[in-house]
């Protein structure tokens, strides 16, 4: 590869962008831009689940991917919204707290019912990213040992010390119970 | 976030391209785990204007074994290496030390490539321009090293001059240990470079206008056996205070082959040779282990608060081939 056929290459044309962003399998076209409510460049998934969609289940604490607060799913795969640019998650399917309810009826998700029952949260600000990596976990593996829930929890931080609710919550719907 | 443009590139002369028309200003975006925490403080000391996601580039994110290298593309995610069967059998140092990265969420996302070519934590070099300013160092081009005078309890003991800041990712480590190398591309061609030499005080050897491509390991000698071990404050999501990485293989009793790497203490992955060349020949032991810890760490200069962690480096070289 020569220096002038790279240069000859031509720059990003800047023209008319959409992103088509798949959230909690509804889909919503997100024109690329600076102006109000069009999709910057530099947004976080966090910032447009948030501030643009008005998703606001998903939570930011640290904005610095150090404490699992805002962990949603890219394709069944826990992931920080913090940490990812919005342009970039286009044709994925993002899943948030609220996709998890059954769309028709409404009825929480059985991991939802668990964390009530099992009152596993103090403030719950950190709540919704623990489900959503408890979700990718179950997902992944029906019935994980202990050992596994741990680790798949272990980037989700409580300073409430609810982990332990957390964990038996989790357990109770991994049908390994006790 | 300041904003920037943003470019999807569909392939690596696409990308190079961009980065070379640019001129420094220009990044290239893979996990983005680094990136984004860098621009979001306003740490660069050039904001890029444009930054290109290489994610889009099919075809690099394999991990395969042809003939007698392993090789991974720079795309491959911490989670498929810490998942990767033929890793766990025949080159469990880097599956360990990909597992080790981090927290689940991140190693979904992060890349072999970003780990190798992520920033410093160095809290001066790090601190955030929207609280009070960006504090301007030598890292940064201008201004003395903070950590000289300043708090330098998990700065370099080793190998530091002008920056006292310690590479922070634990794949290098690994890699280090294993002999792996970098393929590095850009508008000259391609290079490669050994991943124990592509650090120094000041930066990584990537310039603007290159890209990792690959990171290629001959086969381990025989059947070795690896570990890493990693010694953090908090569990996940942190980096090492100080990580060891060996791979040794035992002949007849005796160790035959021996490579030890240790991180966070140096600029870059430091291979321990005169603790390498303490074990060859002799009948592993706890007193042997003891006393390789003792020559890894020989020359070892630490700054006013940060002599713990030759302690802590001589403990995990312990744990590690005495166990």
């Amino acid at each position: 590869m020569s220096r002038e056929n790279i240069e000859s290459r031509n720059e990003p044309v800047a023209g008319e962008k959409l992103i088509e962003l798949r959230v909690n399998s509804q889909v919503y076209v997100l024109r690329v831009g600076r102006g109000p409510g069009e999709l910057d460049p530099a947004h976080t998934l966090a910032f447009t689940l948030r501030e643009t969609l008005g998703l606001t289940g998903t939570k930011v604490s640290c904005d610095k991917g150090a404490c699992g607060g805002c962990t949603v799913l890219r394709e069944a795969e826990a992931v920080l919204s913090c940490m990812l640019l919005t342009i970039e998650c286009g044709g994925k399917e993002i899943t948030t707290i609220e996709g998890l309810k059954d769309a028709k009826t409404g009825a929480l998700d059985p991991l939802q019912q668990s964390f009530i029952d099992h009152s596993a949260f103090q403030c719950g600000y950190c709540t919704p990213g623990m489900i959503m990596s408890s979700k990718a976990l179950l997902t992944a593996n029906p019935s994980p040992a202990e050992e596994e829930i741990k680790e798949a929890l272990s980037g989700n931080f409580c300073r409430c010390i609810s982990q332990y609710q957390v964990v038996e919550a989790v357990k109770a719907v991994s049908g390994k119970k006790g | 976030m300041k904003t920037f443009d943003h470019y999807d590139a569909h392939s690596l002369d696409e990308a190079l391209g961009l980065l070379a028309n640019r001129c420094g200003k220009a990044r290239i975006n893979a996990g983005g785990t680094d990136l984004l925490g860098l621009l979001k403080d306003g740490v660069l000391p050039r904001y890029p204007e444009l930054i290109v996601n290489i994610k889009t580039i099919p075809g690099l994110g394999y991990i395969e074994e042809d003939g007698e290298r392993l090789r991974i593309g720079a795309l491959a995610r911490l989670c498929e290496l810490a998942g990767s069967k033929l890793l766990r059998e025949r080159y469990a140092v880097l599956c360990e030390a990909a597992g080790a990265v981090a927290g689940p969420q991140i190693r979904n996302v992060a890349t072999v490539g970003g780990n190798l070519c992520q920033d410093v934590r160095c809290w001066y070099y790090r601190y955030p321009a929207h609280l009070g300013g960006t504090m301007e160092c030598a890292r940064k081009g201008r201004g003395p090293c903070f950590a000289i005078k300043g708090d330098n309890r998990y700065h370099a003991i080793l190998g530091g001059r002008k920056c006292f800041a310690v590479c922070p990712s634990d794949l290098a480590v690994a890699f280090a240990a294993l002999g792996g190398q970098m393929t590095i591309v850009s508008p000259r061609g391609e290079r490669k470079i050994a991943v124990g030499d592509f650090y120094s005080p000041l930066g990584n050897g990537l310039a603007d206008d290159e890209i990792v491509k690959e990171i290629d390991v001959a086969k381990a000698f025989g059947p070795g056996r690896q570990r890493f071990l990693k010694f953090t404050v908090r569990k996940p999501i942190d980096f090492a205070i100080v990580s060891v990485a060996a791979v040794t293989e035992e002949k007849n009793g005796v160790f035959a082959n021996a490579r030890i790497a240790i991180g966070g203490v140096a600029p870059g992955p430091f291979r321990a040779e005169k603790a390498e060349e303490k074990l060859i020949g002799k009948k592993p032991s706890e007193a042997l282990a003891a006393e390789a810890a003792e020559a890894a760490v020989e020359g070892a200069r630490p700054l006013s608060k940060n002599g713990w962690k030759i302690e802590v480096a001589k403990a995990l070289i312990t744990r590690v081939i005495g166990s």
